[in-house]
């Protein structure tokens, strides 16, 4: 169910593209980049085994995964570009145009959904003036519709830029957070605690965790229009 | 269902129930806590040092005590584990599957976070009874935080030299590999997974051949859910029969369940297999929110059939109980929906995010998805007709068992089942239909049922 404009190549070569968003120089990976890579390729019986891993450590290092970026990592596991192509565009989080600085991916599926996912979507949509999928003016901020997160119990909940859950939110918890966001300030990993360590040991186990939530229910919000 | 007198729980005194996945240890996730408190990696080493637990003496323990997966498909691990071929010259692979992405399904990252131990010696005693090189653990990406969590925490196992080269001073090595995902929701479909791993994409491939005979890389493969594996230390140390008495005859064990939704106090619990569901919502969850009633019930996951209200008296959660009432087990990741809920807007999200994760390699798969969200959507949105609601149900028929993977049905039940149990939600919102139409065609909300159950 995919649309497509037939006069536009669906794939950019990155040899064929005057206009790279990142040079041959740039293209390299330092020595213990070389050493990691090494290493993880030792853990499957094939190299290729380790594009994944590859891949997430280009997004980390280029931001995204432009097609020159995708070559470059496929070259490095003796991959072809189509190869490793197939591999970045199969998987949601791979990005393979340029994010903002934060990507904000709300939940508003099953779970999400009915207690308020998309309230928070939509207070969002309006807060940076913008649509689901898009990304703010300054560049700052992406904002995304997710699909189950793994954090059912704490919904609705949102994910920021790969990295913390951020659960439980409310319209004040998302100004806190785009605040502190702003400056720079990403949220802090949240443990959050079962019901029965609760009952049974006043809460949290773990004595490492930076910071840590119980498992509520908001309230209660509207479904999606 | 409520056939002789009071409901019966078939989690026997569940209120005095102590939990031994997620045992109230503090620090538990720690390696030296574990090793402390919960007696860690010795079941492993009773394994290594005790020569009558071979290889076939453990799948048989493993298979007496009934354990059945928690992936989702229930399937005796036993038994799995006993098709693996004899040992060859290919090297032998296990994969964990902690991909956990199954809409309503929380419970395997609170063993990744607190009791992540007890799932690599899970592996570990695995990866002994199954000759088993390297096991590759195939956690989601978006699980960033427990994943160099579990790194942190597998780096000591393996300083402690409970994973790698001769374990325990055995002859027996293994590797454990965590797999970072990338947010594909069919990657935790077993073969999959495989392909993932491999750096490929995540595209099912046909069975047979099975995993056992050609898996990851083409050698034999077994796969496990993260919970499964949490089981194995457990029944090693406590015996089969203890498993075995645990909870409901047909589904055995100690089990977490993730409640969520329109409850006062979800979260994951542990308790055993076959608890009512009435003492789930009512007791364990105190309730369901706002003191509002019931309207349905969602067992394990998005792609399980919800049930009404109605139905939930005197069902248990274990497959027998579920399958009878109608739905499954699923991963146990419980969706409690009050009777505020549009069912109807329900389901359009849940065919969304079919519609977004079908990988696309099957046509009924592939187009069927979009044609369910286009359908239930043009009926939430008020432009439906009576009839596109036997398109629905037509449209499941064309998808169920057609692909390559079980996702197409899992995508095609919860519209099926839906559609047909809370059929005057759906009515209610479709345009009147022009004709009369007489009872005995339109019988209301079982009319689809008897056409197609
Ligand atoms: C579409 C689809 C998605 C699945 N997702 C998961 C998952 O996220 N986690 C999981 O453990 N099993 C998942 N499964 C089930 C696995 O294919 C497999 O049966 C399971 O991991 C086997 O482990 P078990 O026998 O211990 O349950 C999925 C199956 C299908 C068809
Ligand atoms: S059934 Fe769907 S998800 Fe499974 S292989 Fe076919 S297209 Fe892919
Ligand atoms: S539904 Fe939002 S985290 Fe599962």
């Amino acid at each position: 169910m995919s649309s497509f404009d037939v006069q536009r190549p669906i794939v950019e070569l990155p040899d064929q593209n005057p206009d790279p968003a990142f040079s041959d120089d740039e293209l390299v990976w330092t020595d213990a980049e070389k050493e990691q890579i090494e290493a993880w390729k030792d853990q499957y019986a094939e190299d290729q085994g380790a594009i994944m891993k590859v891949l997430w450590l280009a997004q980390e290092k280029f931001g995204y995964l432009p097609p020159e970026v995708i070559k470059f990592c496929g070259e490095t596991l003796d991959m072809t570009f189509s190869q490793a192509y197939g591999v970045a565009t199969f998987y949601h989080q791979y990005y393979k145009e340029e994010k903002g600085e934060f990507v904000l991916d709300v939940c508003t599926c099953f779970t999400c959904q009915v207690c308020g996912g998309y309230d928070i979507l939509h207070y969002l949509e309006e807060k940076l003036g913008i649509h689901a999928g898009e990304t703010t003016d300054d560049g700052m901020f992406t904002l995304q519709e997710a699909e189950c997160l793994g954090a059912c119990g704490s919904a609705p909940m949102m994910e920021v830029s790969n990295g913390p859950y951020v659960h439980q939110l409310t319209k004040e918890k998302v100004d806190a957070l785009i605040d502190s966001l702003k400056d720079g300030k990403m949220p802090a990993f949240t443990s959050v605690t079962l019901p029965q360590d609760e009952d049974e040991m006043g809460g949290n186990r773990r004595t490492d965790a930076e910071q840590t939530t119980t498992y509520e229910t908001q309230p209660r919000g509207e479904h999606m229009e | 269902m409520e056939t002789n007198g009071t409901p019966q729980t078939k989690a026997g005194d569940w209120r005095s129930y102590n939990r031994v996945l997620l045992p109230p240890v503090e620090d538990l996730h720690k390696l030296e806590v574990y090793e402390e408190e919960e007696n860690g990696y010795g079941r492993l080493r009773t394994v290594l040092e005790d020569d009558a637990l071979d290889s076939d003496e453990i799948i048989n323990i493993v298979k007496q005590s009934g354990l059945r997966g928690r992936g989702g498909a229930a399937f005796s691990t036993g038994m799995k584990w006993s098709f693996m071929p004899d040992k060859d010259e290919r090297p032998r692979y296990l994969a964990c599957n902690a991909d956990e992405s199954e809409p309503g399904t929380f419970k395997d990252r609170q063993i990744m976070e607190y009791n992540p131990h007890l799932m690599f010696e899970g592996i570990l005693i695995a990866g002994y009874a199954l000759q088993i090189d390297t096991c590759y653990v195939y956690v989601r990406g978006e699980y960033t935080d427990w994943i160099s969590h579990m790194a942190t925490e597998l780096q000591k196992a393996y300083e402690k030299g409970y994973v790698g080269e001769n374990i325990m001073g055995s002859d027996f090595s293994m590797e454990i590999v965590l797999h970072k995902g990338a947010g594909a929701y069919i990657c935790g479909e077993e073969t999959s997974l495989m392909e993932s791993v491999e750096g490929k994409r995540g595209y099912p491939r046909y069975k047979p051949p099975f995993p056992a005979q050609k898996g990851i890389f083409g050698c034999p493969t077994t796969i496990n859910n993260v919970e499964t594996l949490a089981c194995v230390p457990l029944i090693m140390e406590e015996g089969a029969d203890w498993f075995a008495n645990t909870g409901a005859e047909d589904h055995p064990g100690p089990v977490l369940y993730g409640i969520s939704g329109h409850v006062n106090r979800p979260g994951v619990y542990e308790y055993p297999t076959g608890m009512l569901i009435t003492d789930l919502i009512e007791e364990v969850a105190g309730g369901v929110r706002g003191g509002k009633d019931l309207k349905a019930f969602v067992p394990g996951g998005a792609s399980t059939p919800p049930i009404p209200a109605d139905r939930i008296g005197g069902v248990t959660m274990n497959s027998n109980s579920l399958n009878e009432a109608g739905t499954m087990f699923g991963t146990g990741g419980m969706l409690i929906l009050d009777e505020d809920t549009d069912m109807v807007s329900w389901l359009r999200r849940v065919t969304h995010f079919f519609q977004d994760e079908s990988c696309g390699q099957c046509t009924p798969c592939r187009e069927g998805t979009g044609w369910l969200e286009n359908l239930v959507t043009r009926i939430d949105q008020g432009e439906g007709n009576m009839r596109d609601l036997d398109l629905l149900l037509d449209l499941c028929d064309q998808m169920e068992g057609r692909t390559i993977c079980a996702f197409a049905d899992a995508a095609s039940w919860p519209v099926r089942y839906t559609v047909q149990r809370f059929r005057e939600d759906f009515e209610a919102k479709c345009k009147p239909s022009v004709h009369p139409v007489s009872a005995e065609v339109s019988g209301g909300a079982d009319s689809a049922v008897a056409a197609t159950e």
